[in-house]
Order: C-alpha cells, then structure tokens, then sequence
C-alpha cells in the first residue's frame, strides 16, 4: 500500500523551499547593484521586479508552511527537485522582462539551462543585452554550479536540520567535510579563489587584446563564472570565437579543467596532500578519456583535412572537445560547422566526451569519471575471474582519497546511474528525430542537453518545436539532479494521487 | 573547517594547474603527430 502524503510532509517541503527560494532573491541584489552602476534604469527595474516577486513567494511559503520538524530523505529529495523548478520559473523572470527572449517558455529554457550549467540558449541580441542581465545569466550558472541548496546554505550561518538530505537530493553524494555547511563554504573557498584569478587572467588577456578595462575584466567575470562552473554562457553571440585570441582559449582551457575537477580532490590537494592528483581514480580517467576521445575526433578531422595545422587542430579541435568533456559548451566555431565540416567520427568523439563528463562532487554533469573508473575496474575484476583458476581471491582495489576495495554495490550504483543517463540521452535524441532531426544531429543535441555541455551542432533554436524545448529543459534538469530526487518527486506525485 | 596554510593553498593550486597543463601539453603533441 502506498502511503498519501500529509500535510506534515507538504509544510516541511514548502518551508525550506521557501527559505532556499530567499535565499534565491537575495542573489538578484547583485545585478541590481551592476544595473545602477552601468547607469541602467529598466534593466534594474526588471530585477527589482523580479526580486519582489521571488522574496514575497519565498516568504509565503515559509510563513503558510512553518514548521519545526526535521527533514526526511523523502523531504530532502523533494526539496532538492522542486528547488530547481522554483529557481527555473523565478530565475527566467527578469529575463522575460528584458525583451531578449522571445517567449516565457525560451527565458525558463535559458534559465534551467544556466542553472543547470548547460549553456544552450535561445536568447537573441545578445551583443546588446545588457550588463545586469548579461551578469545574471553568469550569476544563474555560478549558483547553479555551486547548487542551488549550498547557496542557500551559506546564507543560513547555523543551517538548518535536513541539509544533507538536500544536499545529497543536488547530486552531491561526497561530503568534503564532516558538516555539510563547512563544505558548502569550503565549495564557495575554491570558488571564489578561482574567481579572482581567472577574472584577473582574463582581464589582462582581454586588456592586451584591445578591450577596454571595464569590458576585459566584466568578460573575464562573466566567462570565469561559465567556464569554471562547467556553463558556457557568454557575454557575446560569437561565444569565445569572439575573442580570436589563443591566450583567452589556454585560460579558458585551464579554467574548465579545474571545473571539472572533484571539490573532495581541491580540498585535499588545498590540505597538502597534492600527490593525491597523481593517484586519484578520477584524474586518472579523466586525463586518459580525454586523450582517447581526442583522438577519436582529432583522426576524424585530419582524416577529412578540416584542421590541417597543429595549432588549428589543437584551437578548434581540443577546445570543443575539452568544452565537450567537461560539460562546459564554450565554443570557437559556429555551430552549423559540426554538421558541416566536421564529420561523423569527430562528432561521435564528441559525443562520446560529452556523454562522459567530468568528476562526481563537481561542477559538471553527465556519468562522470569516478564511475567510469569503477565500472573499468568492476570490468577488470570480472575478467580476472574468469582468466584465474577457480580457487583464486580476486580483489580490485581503486584509489580515490584512500585505498578501496572494490565492492559490487559500488559497481551496481555506477552501473545504475550510467544506464539512466545512456538512456535520457537517447529519450532526446528519439524526440528530436520525431521532429525530423538526423539521428547523429538529434543524439549529439539531446547528449548536449542530458549532459549539462551546451555544444550545439544548430538544433537549438527559437524556432524549434516547444515539445522539443521542454524535453531539453527536462533533460538538462534531470541529468543535473542526476535522477535520484527526479524519481523522488515522481514517486511523491504518484502517492498524492494513489495513495491511501 | 580548519584551512590556515596560505602556503599549502598556493602550492595546490600551481599543482592543480600544472595537471591541467600536462593535458594540454599531450593533446598538443597528439596534434603534431597526427597533422605531420
């Protein structure tokens, strides 16, 4: 028998979605102070606006649901989920008051796609947004990154009881330190960090390329933010081929890589431990699956020629598939070059990186390298058993922070969670084929969108099917939450309705 | 959180970026044996 939920579980969940919804509205402070120091009135006024709305919803919430109950898993995951569908709707808000987005429903696509660190985008005139929007369009990815919940966390110096239920709910099943409030200022420690160094490379990259110093250091804000949080926003329509600098490409470059990166990982190399980046599971793969789907594509574009030179392969072929591999989606070509000078294997390495990811406790998305590692080492393990004679002991060890042994649950979970990925990539891409897409077309934008990357090959467009744009927001959604609160909440729905 | 070593921080971080440097030293040769 299914259980109905009461009101007891609807008020713990609408409470602390309030409070993660303040905590959301008090973000939009930030623009608000670029809007008035760039001297832009309606800009401001849209994030007033939008501000008001956010804080009045997160107080309601809070004051109709008080509740001092704690949290359960079913809760946390819950809150986790409906978080990210709050932020999507109130984010999109002072985005469709801009006038940039042509509807509500291409503002909340390109809201999802920033707080879910995708970076597809359906925005148009971007080279005259303005600074307050195109500062928040970073913002949403830097928090999206960070998770929506560890900003809320660090906003509520004592934090509250649940919040490792919430944060496990974001996708985030490494705890860096003991308490999870810790590690969400630990999180915010690298990040912030990073941000002063990347922002000041760029600036400087950008100020020795001819751009005047406020624009060089507010590109570098804003490209840091996207880079480092795995996004891919830009402030200009080109992306990053509008810089046409190698300099800016090495920085970005470096930038994503770090993003990409495991938080646990910055920690203990932060702590001393920096040999750990030579024996960690997931540098290991990480370093060796991006040599491999280089090759992959890099064979691909010299086998058709597009790439003739050295430098040329390496600035256009390596920095997609970085951007790729690491769920970034910064590019230096236009999007129809993929279909049209690229070909199909250098696509499907491409594919293939995307589909990959990063590493877990990040800022990417997708399968992510631990599991890659321990479904390699679960596979050697096998084979070991079959090749050794019967009365043997087979033990895989693995290394990541410590020593481990390899368990089968371990492998069963990994195994899991790549399967539920393999499978909303090609949801997508059967979707997008309905609509008439190619298949390769279809499967490299639907892995785009499931992957949190936001390479676009020109499916994603103001012109395609808003069926197709809410299968690329559910997507983006899901692959970020990777799934577990996505069941939650369908689980949740299903006992409103049948429960008893 | 106990994080009090400026020094440690630094030599992480040159750590982190010479990991990321050794990569895009690898593509880069894969590039000059595959384009030669």
């Amino acid at each position: 028998m299914i259980r109905k939920p009461n009101i007891e579980d609807i008020k713990g969940i609408g409470y602390y979605l309030g409070k993660i919804i303040i905590g959301l509205s008090l973000t939009m402070v930030i623009p608000i102070i670029i809007g008035i120091a760039f001297g832009e009135i309606n800009p401001t006024l849209d994030f007033i606006i939008s501000m008001g709305i956010t804080l009045l919803f997160g107080l309601l919430l809070t004051k109709l649901c008080f509740t001092e109950k704690d949290l359960n898993w079913m809760q946390g995951m819950i809150i986790a989920s409906l978080s990210w569908i709050a932020a999507t709707l109130l984010g999109a808000l002072p985005l469709y008051l801009s006038g940039h987005w042509n509807s509500f429903l291409d503002a909340c696509f390109d809201a999802m796609s920033g707080f879910a660190t995708t970076g597809l985008t359906l925005v148009q005139n971007l080279d005259h947004l303005s600074y307050a929007h195109n500062l928040w369009r970073h913002l949403i990815m830097f928090i999206g990154g960070q998770g929506i919940v560890i900003v809320a966390l660090s906003f509520f110096v004592k934090g509250f009881s649940g919040a490792f239920k919430m944060y496990v709910g974001e996708a985030r099943d490494e705890r860096v330190l003991p308490n999870v409030i810790d590690t969400a200022r630990f999180i915010w420690l690298v990040s912030i960090a990073y941000l002063i160094l990347g922002t000041l490379a760029l600036g400087m990259v950008g100020i020795l390329n001819g751009m005047k110093t406020i624009n060089a250091f507010f590109h570098g804000a804003c490209v840091f933010m996207a880079a480092f949080d795995t996004g891919g926003f830009a402030p200009q329509s080109q992306n990053i081929l509008y810089y046409h600098s190698l300099p800016y490409e090495i920085v970005t470059i470096t930038i994503m890589l770090l993003g990409a990166i495991n938080f646990k990982l910055h920690y203990h190399i932060w702590m001393g431990n920096r040999k750990e980046i030579l024996k960690n599971i997931e540098t290991i793969t990480l370093f060796m699956s991006i040599m491999l789907t280089f090759f992959i594509v890099a064979v691909g574009l010299v086998k058709l020629g597009t790439y003739p030179q050295a430098i040329a392969l390496f600035r256009k072929g390596f920095y997609q598939l970085v951007s790729g591999h690491t769920g970034t989606g910064y590019m230096t070509i236009y999007a129809r070059q993929f279909i049209n000078e690229w070909g199909d294997l250098a696509l499907v390495g491409i594919i293939i990186a995307m589909g990959l990811g990063g590493s877990v406790c990040s800022t990417t998305g997708a399968i992510k390298m631990l599991r890659v590692g321990i479904i390699f080492k679960a596979l050697i393990e096998d084979l070991k058993k079959i090749i050794l004679p019967e009365q043997a002991i087979v033990a895989q060890k693995f290394h990541h922070i410590k020593d481990m042994f390899m368990e089968d649950k371990q492998a069963r979970a990994a195994l899991f969670i790549t399967l539920a990925y393999l499978a909303l990539y090609g949801f997508g891409a059967i979707v997008g084929m309905l609509f008439g897409y190619p298949f390769l077309h279809s499967l490299f934008e639907s892995t785009s969108a499931a992957a949190n990357v936001g390479l676009s090959c020109g499916i994603t467009d103001t012109t395609m099917p808003a069926a197709l744009k809410l299968t690329y927001i559910f997507q983006m959604w899901a692959g970020r939450l990777e799934f577990m609160s996505v069941f939650t909440l369908i689980g949740f729905l299903v006992a409103a309705v049948k429960g008893k | 959180m106990q994080i009090k070593l400026p020094l440690n921080i630094t030599l992480g971080i040159i750590t982190e970026l010479l990991y990321t440097l050794s990569i895009m030293l690898v593509a880069f040769l894969i590039c000059l044996v595959l384009t030669f």
